[in-house]
């Protein structure tokens, strides 16, 4: 969910040559660049000029005029991404795309950054993103940069495995722990509790132990005579 | 790589792509690579009231990552042949 940002502005551009400054030591590369492309971000009015950057790893478009502004996109972000030529739909053919924001972090940033940014828009909560170029007859050449680009960018793999081991070993050495620590108590407890509990509560032993009191010589007479006195009452 | 392969087979075929965000997406597979990632032609909106601004495009490019289901044509699976590379699969050759 951190991995997929949505958009966000981009102003690290070059000081000679006006383009922006890629992450070329994690080999990224600028595949296509289009001069006169408008940008239009959700409901918002297209801003223009500007110039279009694909890498290896985003989209950016930099305004032409305002250096301060710039937006920036990784493919990482960009869900779906058509050419889009109804004029009912847009009144001009562009390239259209939609942007995932991470929906748990949106509730999250939601609240705070209302009070922060009154005046510039949230664009970390823009969804859709149009590009149009002056000239629609590159469309098709920019769907394919597109689309290259982003089969250059599959979803990281995601380590949930280790996630698992994580909690995992951080039970196993709260139970081990456990255990030692009450195995010896436990032990001597169950100890006398089983004593004091065979006698008391199992009657199969009790019985038992009447029997072996019984079948024992020393209580034969007395038996006997136990037997004698509860006849002699009956008779 | 199973089911790279079995939509790979699907290619030319028409199939409905749901997307995670309830976006569902009619069209002719153009292609589809390893990572799932599907390229539509001939699209079409299934819920066009709820999604105006797709109706405009004709081809699209959806990321692997965002697909929550292909709906396939009904004669568009090969059960035998499925059966057969899921078990392959399973035993990991």
């Amino acid at each position: 969910m951190v991995a997929t940002g949505g958009l966000r502005f981009f102003t690290d551009r070059s000081s000679d040559t006006n383009e922006p400054i890629l992450d070329t030591d994690n080999g990224e590369e600028l595949m296509h660049l289009q001069p006169s492309v408008a940008i239009v971000l959700g409901n918002h009015p297209p801003e223009s000029p500007g110039t279009l950057y694909i890498s290896t790893k985003q989209v950016i478009w930099l305004s032409d005029t305002d250096r301060t502004k710039g937006y920036a996109v990784d493919f990482l972000s960009v869900s779906l991404h058509a050419v889009s030529r109804d004029p009912d739909a847009y009144s001009s053919p562009c390239i259209y795309s939609q942007i995932d924001t991470g929906d748990e972090e949106e509730d999250d940033e939601s609240e705070s950054s209302d009070s922060e940014s009154d005046e510039t828009l949230d664009i970390s909560k823009i969804t859709e993103m149009r590009l149009v170029p002056s000239d629609p007859n590159q469309l098709d050449a920019l769907f394919e940069v597109f689309s290259e680009c982003a089969e250059l960018n599959p979803e990281p793999v995601e380590e949930e495995e280790e996630e698992h081991n994580w909690v995992f070993s951080a039970d196993q050495p709260g139970l081990e722990v456990g255990l030692d620590e009450v195995d010896p108590d436990w032990d001597s407890s169950q100890t006398t509790f089983s004593t004091i509990g065979h006698s008391n509560g199992n009657s199969d032993l009790s019985r038992n132990v009447l029997q072996l009191h019984i079948n024992d010589q020393r209580f034969e007479d007395a038996e006997e005579m136990e037997s004698n006195n509860s006849n002699g009452g009956h008779q | 790589m199973l089911f790279f392969s079995y939509f790979k087979d699907l290619v030319g075929r028409e199939v409905t792509v749901e997307l995670k965000n309830d976006l569902a997406i009619r069209g002719t597979l153009h292609s589809v690579d390893q990572y799932l990632n599907i390229k539509l032609e001939n699209t079409r909106v299934v819920d066009q009231d709820k999604f105006p601004h797709m109706l405009s495009v004709r081809n699209c490019f959806i990321r692997g990552s965002v697909v929550r289901y292909v709906q396939l044509p009904p004669d568009g699976v090969d059960i035998d042949l499925l059966h057969d590379a899921t078990r392959r699969e399973a035993r990991g050759g």
